[in-house]
């Protein structure tokens, strides 16, 4: 059996001053190169478990554990250069298309990390499906679905170990959501990336592989 | 010239025209300020009237601990009004600013009685109340500006600081934007102050020590210190409130702690 790139054991969490449990006994194993979907309704804490396991937010019991490591242990900066988070809404700072890509090289933890040329961030964006935007130009004019693939692309020239992805499709259009979906799943196949991928929509993964988990009564349950 | 002239009960109560027009305007034009009008009026008159009593006394007894004593009076009164103006519940921010302010202004008052006046004692009434109460009076309201504007910032700017720390950087570095335009807002007033005085204003210090027959040419030198000590006690203040705010703000995984709630 191999080892369990990140484990998570006896989770539980609730609101700051509520005493219902949003988790409670919550556990979860993910070896390197998985791909998991989380699903299930709005509202049962699917975007709260991937921020506590990037630390945005801290469990009430239980623990976290990335490569063996308890992930208190583990500088926050260093933790989240190795499990990138990408968030429901894409952000971008007022900025060019290569600052937004260039911005994790700028943080004191990223800066042993090499800036990729021009050249191949312009391979990269047209592997994003995002052929017609130019690096000069500016995020902020760039539709939510075109910030959203540039916010994926961002985290994964940090060469994460695990990818979380919170609803990655929600504020999208069918066809940019099958764009995203359609990036996540090469992300997966092709560079072996671990990825974790919250979503309350029907999609259905077309690798055979990805474990589907379904967030139901404050824990997590395997779908066959 | 250095004889002043004393200002008598009668024309002190001619002074209230000025209020009493304030309240017509604010009956005709339902401005709605009649009652804080009214309370600003008596409490200007009780509270400069007791502190005229204080320094009386003060002046007279010369007693380094009473000096020290009606110094931390003002930045405990200090601390109550900038409580009052930065509605913060979810950081405590109150015994941090009541300690910095403490310091700092004592320092810098300090500094400018002792050393640039060069009063001896340091603490001779006279040159450290005003200068202390100087600072605190400017430095106060630097402080609410820049602590409301960094909460405020935090709280709007949450997903953009979140972005930032979900791709590693560290607290200090998803915060640095938000830290300067605070710091900033709170020096901008005491700067543009460097730039229109003397054109656009006499302070007030000046004024007075004109109107009691002070060499003008004297005014400006302690015009000119009181300035720089208001730039200088700002910038420290804020600058460290904001630091040791900053790091109460985030939690131990360097999350953002404030919610919108």
């Amino acid at each position: 059996m191999l080892e369990p790139i990140l484990e998570i054991q006896d989770l539980s969490f609730s609101y700051d001053g509520s005493s219902e449990k949003i988790f409670s006994h919550l556990n979860l194993k993910v070896t390197a190169g998985e791909f998991l979907l989380v699903k299930g309704p709005s509202g049962q804490g699917k975007s709260t478990l991937l921020r506590l396991i990037c630390r945005l937010q801290q469990p009430c019991g239980g623990s976290i554990r990335y490569r063996g490591r308890e992930i208190t242990k583990i500088a926050p900066s260093e933790l989240r250069s190795s499990i990138s988070f990408v968030a429901q809404i894409p952000r971008m700072i007022d900025a060019s298309v290569k600052d937004n890509l260039l911005l994790p090289f700028t943080f004191e933890a990223n800066k042993a990390k090499s800036p990729p040329s021009d050249e191949s961030l312009r391979l990269m964006l047209r592997d994003f499906y995002l052929e017609s935007v130019a690096l000069a130009q500016s995020a902020m004019k760039l539709s939510i679905g075109q910030m959203q693939r540039l916010a994926i692309m961002r985290a994964i020239l940090l060469n994460p170990d695990i990818l979380l992805l919170d609803e990655p499709t929600s504020a999208l259009d069918p066809e940019s959501a099958a764009m995203v979906f359609s990036l996540i799943e090469r992300l997966n196949i092709d560079e072996g990336k671990t990825l974790i991928t919250v979503t309350h929509s029907d999609y259905v993964p077309k690798k055979p592989l990805a474990a589907v988990y379904r967030l139901h009564e404050r824990t997590l349950h395997k779908e066959q | 010239m250095n004889q002043i002239i004393d200002i008598s009960n009668w024309q002190l109560l001619l002074g209230l025209l000025f209020i009493l027009l304030a309240q017509i305007s604010s009956f005709v034009f339902h401005l709605g300020l009649n009652r804080d009008i009214a309370i600003g009026t008596i409490r200007t008159f009780a509270q400069l009237f007791l502190m005229g009593f204080v320094l009386t006394y003060i002046l007279q007894s010369d007693h380094q601990l009473l000096v020290v004593g009606v110094f931390l009076v003002m930045v405990v009164s200090a601390i109550f009004i900038i409580k009052g103006r930065v509605a913060e519940k979810q950081v405590s921010y109150l015994f941090p600013t009541f300690l910095t302010m403490l310091v700092s202004y004592f320092a810098t008052a300090m500094f400018v009685s002792g050393l640039i006046i060069g009063s001896s004692p340091w603490w001779e009434p006279r040159y450290f109340l005003p200068a202390g109460g100087m600072v605190i009076g400017n430095s106060m309201s630097a402080l609410a500006i820049s602590l409301e504007r960094f909460f405020r910032d935090l709280r709007q700017q949450r997903d953009q600081i979140e972005m930032q720390l979900s791709l590693g950087a560290g607290y200090r570095e998803a915060s640095a934007e938000i830290f300067r335009t605070a710091v900033k807002a709170g020096m901008i007033p005491s700067i543009n102050a460097m730039m229109g005085v003397g054109l656009v204003f006499i302070p007030g210090m000046m004024s007075g020590q004109i109107l009691a027959g002070i060499d003008p040419m004297i005014a400006i030198r302690y015009q000119i210190v009181v300035m720089l000590m208001l730039v200088g006690a700002t910038t420290l203040s804020s600058v460290t409130i904001m630091l040791l705010i900053r790091k109460r703000c985030f939690g131990s995984g360097e999350e953002l702690l404030l919610t919108s709630s």
